[in-house]
């Protein structure tokens, strides 16, 4: 029970870490896709948060929850790679320009 | 034995992690930023799945654990592929 609420607290406090160190890099990435990655990095955290918070209160929920959190990463990273890819192409800009 | 085996899982996931972060604000270029963040965050989920299965040792989280690493391992890469792509176009404009 000691090891299972030191290795928890210890989770916490390394993602804790972590994502404060990839918000530097949201807020101050020269690109766009920088800030996709810092994301990326965000959601990681916010599942080893979750599984960090099933492990103290001992409850299996929380890991549905870190589930959802995978679709919703998945789906989001996917979104704005497309978005930034289509709204920074020149070849689609100039293939779509209507007469 | 097992606790101590997941704990020492949990601790490296951990550290993988922290380690990922790190090179997402240290290295210099997107495509290796991108390339730091999505192997390292993958390694590190799966192991901070794996520890957490460990100490647990219930059906039930363990097979949530098991379904989050192969959705992880299953949709990282795609994801990271359009990662990537997306950096080449907002770089170059095309391709």
């Amino acid at each position: 029970m000691q090891l299972i609420t030191f290795s928890a607290f210890f989770l916490g406090a390394v993602s804790l870490a972590a994502a404060a160190l990839a918000a530097i890099r949201l807020i101050r990435g020269p690109m766009q896709a920088d800030r996709v990655v810092a994301l990326d990095i965000f959601l990681a955290c916010a599942i080893a948060l979750c599984v960090a918070i099933g492990l103290i209160n001992g409850r299996a929920l929380f890991l549905d929850v870190a589930i959802g959190l995978a679709i919703a990463n998945f789906v989001a990273t996917i979104g704005w790679a497309r978005l930034i890819e289509q709204s920074f192409s020149t070849f689609l800009h100039k293939k779509r320009k209507r007469p | 034995m097992m606790l101590i085996l997941g704990t020492a899982i949990t601790l490296a996931g951990a550290c993988a992690l922290f380690l990922a972060a790190l090179g997402v604000w240290i290295l210099p270029d997107a495509l290796s930023r991108q390339h730091a963040a999505t192997k390292a965050a993958t390694l590190a989920l799966a192991l901070i799945c794996a520890g957490s299965a460990c100490l647990m040792q219930h059906w039930g989280w363990s097979g949530r654990a098991l379904l989050i690493t192969l959705f992880l391992m299953a949709s990282l890469p795609a994801s990271s592929q359009m990662l990537a792509r997306a950096a080449v176009v907002e770089q170059n404009g095309t391709l």
